[in-house]
């Protein structure tokens, strides 16, 4: 008599499930010449206005179509909106907020193609959204990784302000000359901050080196890259990983108070810092933006393009719309990768996909911007190479990474043997 | 004490084999009338989706789609998954250290505490207070205390003249008993809680039999208040077992896992692999594996209980 | 014959008006006022090591958010930003979210009492077939980490349109097997012979439940509320997946929600609002001692 209850019951949820993930749960798409209503998934809508910004913009542009936002909490958002889409209860636009888990929703079917989607000139990371030829997302936001330096510590040291041709070797070199010359002058600054995240590292070390690559399954193009920092841990020159992550250091304070004269981060930064300077929860001092270092000297210069790594952010429409929902959401997308979304954007001093020299000025213009000519060559002249390539194998290489990443920067475990580890960690568990 | 020693003893009787068919079922009856309310809710919203995750163990379920069919495939794959096996083995270090310790020092505290001392109430609060603080804000403190270079616990353990102390949170030999250490400090409130609720069911005329009879305070705790506390014992051992086994928000929000996979446990193992790695139905045969490990020493634990009852 | 519920009555009361328990004064050699002593400094020291967190959680709140983090750790802050405190309300939803918390813990900590106790008794004091492994079954949920289900439970509430209201998470704590697992343990010490006599006297299964099992167990009962409440006062990832809506969610979803964006994080306002919302159970606990401790004594039976 048990058994069979319990069978029955299971046989009743797996019956409920498999009905439930097939469906998708389309509501009816209204009239097509009536007003319709779309929801688009962002995060921290108090705090990030570019969700708030897009959709007043496209409902100016479009005013029968109105946007409403579904927020989601930032640190989890994969996991709610895949729980979402599995309920039947996901967004219309679906906001790709990490290129990790593209290739999830594009197999899992959730992904309208928009391979017809008309996008302006020059608009970068289209790439990160193409599986087998066709585009799933459109990309309104590309950060990028420049390196953020506070003038006046500099002046304080006398020691030159970065000149955009710098290698890693240059920047080693500044951050240890920097420490020696501040303590001297009797300042606590660190030459550098470096935050504990594996970006910190491998992001450049994967795209500039000309063996790197997240898929390969080889890292040993990532020894240099680890030397230099356990280097510039050792001599002091910065704060170590293991005060970094026990103190949990934020990288908005250890720059933003002037703990630190140099720091590499994304664009995404410069609102914060403008808007910390103001509210001063960040000390007044004069910082500007330098490119990257490079890793040799083919790169590097104010007359070449660096290289630098940074994901785009993107709005996907779910494959489960329809008829005018799935229109108006198709729309939404265009717009957001428009010039004049761009212009907005930049305008709140968001980094758009579609950086031309318009936008450029827009974004400079904001009251606190830096004004100097680095600063704008940092921001607008760099080649983007993606942080997470998009594959159905990132999110699990990228964990190993993660696991490697801590155990070098700790100290647990020797350069060669993490390495080593991650490989044969890949090869058997990624395949 | 007639009619009534049936029902509780069910000791076979001679008369009429109806009364004690209908007895039974006004027995079971009555049993489920109680159970009902609970179990509903239970059944429903817990036990179901509880089955479909056995059956979803069963196949490469991504969430997205139909589930396919792929019988001990996921099992095999984690036979030879050297991540699932260290997260296994760290799973029972972890209980291992944890149980015994936080065992004794919740029972430690609740006798301690069980008095009318003045001033007890504040003290009982204060071991409670890791309890109800924010395991974020717990993370975020205990971070700092075993920060390497200027954390105040190695910072006393150089002045003691400790000369190279432990790396605790960032060295992989020493997380995990970091780990133990502030899991069992948060704990420990809890089950002193368990624990004093327990200690009230011990009669007091039994104390003082023992008194008169002579014994001292170990006899009477190991006559008097272990007997007694049996039910309670059971309780807190079973509970304390399975969340350890279980432990997960501790972990996720001090280490991750880390350094490397030093500290990486069952739970993580399975939210990585079911939630970052999409890879739901391996993730559920990782669950079943835990589930298995938590139910093989829970009814372990059942039997000597019930031995130890007989007594 | 006096019926067992006079019995009981008359033993506890006489219980009461005995000698007060706990030490006598008695003739305090220096030995023993030394060790009393000693004892009182080791429970002091342990009772620091135990509020350290909490102090600095009171630190951090009156500082400014970026000076939460650093290095080193500063204990007290430079300057003492009161205003956080006034921040809170002001610049978040903290209103909102007590509102909601107090009515999530109060709903599901009175209907996992009801029925868990309900339940237990079922369990401790009725025999039936299927009794043990439906009690086993209740067990191995418990043995079953949360997340792993998670999903598949999500998807059943969402068909059910229950998921994105207050009531996904009432119907979710309300019926856990942790509740009928303690009451039954506690149960279980209450003498059989005191039902026995119950029922002679007439008394139904329910009406024992009523009018003795759960006087005698408030310890547990008041155990069970005050975990129970907490947990629910405390619960982050259930929350999470079912209160989408800014206006359902609980103090620890606004809480965390002022630092999830790593791009705009104020520590500082977060931990204002923890210490807000610790205090209130402490005190809570504080004065609901006298159930934990000083429940009535079941010395109703003698010999």
């Amino acid at each position: 008599m048990k058994r069979k209850i319990v069978i029955a019951a299971s046989v009743a949820a797996v019956a409920a499930l498999s009905l439930t993930a097939c469906s998708g749960g389309s509501e009816p798409s209204g009239d097509a010449t009536g007003p319709v209503t779309i929801t688009v998934s962002g995060w921290s809508l108090d705090t990030t206005p570019e969700f708030q910004l897009l959709a007043d913009g496209f409902h100016k542009s479009n005013p029968n179509i109105t946007v409403k936002l579904k927020e989601y909490d930032p640190s989890n958002y994969n996991t709610l909106v895949t729980a979402d889409l599995a309920a039947g209860t996901g967004p219309d636009v679906i906001t790709q907020k990490e290129v990790k888990y593209v290739t999830t929703f594009q197999e899992g079917g959730q992904l309208l193609d928009l391979s017809d989607v008309k996008l302006p000139d020059g608009i970068s990371g289209t790439d990160s959204y193409k599986v087998d030829g066709k585009l799933y997302a459109v990309p309104y936001r590309q950060d990028a990784w420049v390196l953020f330096y506070n003038k006046d510590l500099f002046d304080k040291a006398g020691v030159p302000t970065p000149d955009g041709s710098w290698t890693w070797d240059d920047y080693a070199a500044a951050a240890k000359e920097l420490k020696t010359k501040l303590a001297a002058a009797g300042s606590k600054a660190y030459g550098a901050y470096q935050h504990t995240w594996q970006s910190t590292v491998q992001g450049f070390a994967n795209n500039q080196s000309p063996d790197g690559g997240v898929l390969g399954g080889k890292y040993d193009y990532m020894k240099p890259y680890y030397e230099r920092v356990l280097d510039l841990q050792k001599s002091g020159a910065q704060v170590t990983f293991n005060t970094a992550t026990a103190n949990q250091l934020t990288y908005q304070g250890e720059f933003g108070k002037q703990h630190a004269a140099m720091m590499m981060m994304g664009t995404w930064y410069v609102a914060t810092l403008i808007s910390q300077q103001a509210s001063g929860d960040a000390d007044q001092f004069t910082w500007g933006m330098a490119p990257a270092p490079q890793y040799d000297a083919s790169t590097a210069g104010t007359d070449k393009t660096p290289v630098t790594f940074g994901d785009p952010t993107a709005f996907g429409v779910n494959a489960n719309t329809d008829g005018a929902k799935q229109a108006a959401a198709k729309k939404f997308v265009e717009y957001a990768a428009s010039e004049d979304a761009a212009k907005a954007l930049a305008g709140i001093g968001i980094t758009p996909a579609l950086l031309n020299d318009n936008v450029v000025e827009t974004y400079f213009a904001t009251k606190g911007a830096p004004q100097d000519d680095l600063s704008k060559f940092a921001f607008s002249t760099h080649t983007v190479k993606p942080e997470n390539p998009t594959s159905s194998k990132t999110a699990a290489i990228q964990n190993i990474l993660n696991d490697m990443h801590s155990a070098i920067m700790s100290g647990s475990e020797s350069i060669d043997k993490a390495i080593s580890e991650a490989q044969d960690r890949v090869k058997n568990e990624v395949g | 004490m007639t009619a009534t020693a049936t029902m509780v003893t069910g000791a076979p009787r001679p008369s009429k084999p109806n009364t004690r068919m209908r007895l039974r079922v006004r027995n079971a009856l009555i049993g489920w009338s109680f159970i009902l309310p609970n179990f509903l809710g239970f059944a429903l919203l817990t036990l179901v989706p509880v089955i479909a995750l056995f059956y979803i163990s069963f196949t490469n379920w991504n969430v997205f789609g139909v589930a396919h069919w792929t019988g001990l495939e996921n099992f095999r794959r984690l036979l030879g998954d050297a991540t699932f096996k260290t997260a296994f083995v760290n799973t029972l270090y972890y209980a291992v250290m944890h149980i015994p310790l936080t065992l004794v020092v919740s029972l430690g505290i609740a006798l301690l505490l069980n008095t009318k001392l003045r001033g007890v109430a504040f003290f009982r609060t204060a071991a409670f207070f890791p309890y109800i603080t924010s395991i974020v804000a717990i993370a975020m403190v205990w971070n700092l205390m075993f920060s390497p270079d200027y954390g105040p616990i190695n910072q006393i353990l150089r002045f003691i003249g400790i000369a190279d102390p432990p790396g605790w949170l960032t060295s992989p030999q020493w997380a995990m008993p970091a780990v133990v250490i502030i899991s069992t400090w948060r704990d420990m409130g809890y089950y002193m809680i368990l624990f004093l609720a327990g200690l009230q069911t011990v009669p007091r005329e039994l104390y003082e039999a023992a008194r008169m009879d002579g014994a001292n305070a170990w006899q009477r705790f190991v006559n008097v208040t272990i007997p007694c506390l049996r039910p309670t014992t059971f309780f807190v051992t079973v509970m304390l077992t399975i969340n350890s086994f279980k432990i997960f928000d501790l972990i996720l929000v001090m280490t991750k896992g880390g350094p490397g996979i030093s500290t990486m446990v069952l739970s993580q193992f399975i939210w990585r692999k079911g939630f970052e790695e999409n890879q739901f139905g391996y993730a559920s045969a990782a669950s079943v594996v835990l589930f298995l490990l938590c139910i093989v020493v829970t009814i372990l634990q059942f039997l000597w209980n019930k031995r130890g009852s007989r007594a | 014959m006096s019926t067992i519920l006079e019995a009981a009555d008359e033993s506890a009361t006489a219980t009461l008006l005995s000698a007060p328990r706990g030490r006598r004064p008695k003739a305090t050699t220096p030995g023993k006022r030394a060790a009393r002593l000693i004892g009182y400094l080791a429970m002091i020291i342990v009772a620091v090591a135990l509020l350290v967190p909490f102090f600095w959680m009171i630190s951090s709140s009156l500082k400014t958010s970026n000076d939460v983090f650093s290095v080193p750790v500063r204990w007290l802050p430079e300057t003492f930003v009161w205003s956080n405190y006034v921040d809170i309300w002001t610049q978040t939803n903290l209103l909102t979210w007590i509102r909601n918390t107090l009515v999530l813990a109060v709903v599901v900590t009175f209907l996992q009492v009801l029925t868990g106790s309900f339940a237990a008794y079922g369990f401790a004091r009725m025999r039936f077939r299927g009794r043990d492994i439906l009690f086993l079954v209740y067990i191995g949920t418990i043995a079953v980490p949360w997340q792993s289900y998670m999903i598949p439970q999500f998807i059943l509430m969402s068909d059910l349109k229950l998921s994105n209201t207050l009531w996904s998470i009432i119907l979710l704590q309300a019926f856990g097997a942790f509740g009928v697992f303690l009451m039954k343990q506690f149960y279980e010490t209450v003498p059989e012979e005191l039902s026995e006599a119950a029922r002679i006297d007439g008394l139904s299964e329910y009406g024992i439940w009523r009018r003795i099992m759960v006087p005698l167990s408030v310890p547990a009962i008041a155990s069970l509320t005050l975990l129970t409440f907490v947990n629910t006062w405390n619960d982050y990832l259930g929350p999470l997946i079912y209160l989408r809506n800014p206006n359902l969610w609980t103090m620890q979803l606004g809480l965390q929600s002022l630092v999830s964006n790593t791009q705009d994080q104020n520590f500082a306002l977060m931990f204002t609002g923890m210490t807000m919302s610790v205090v209130p159970i402490a005190i809570v606990f504080l004065l609901g001692q006298k159930y934990f401790v000083e429940g009535i004594a079941t010395s109703g039976m003698k010999g």
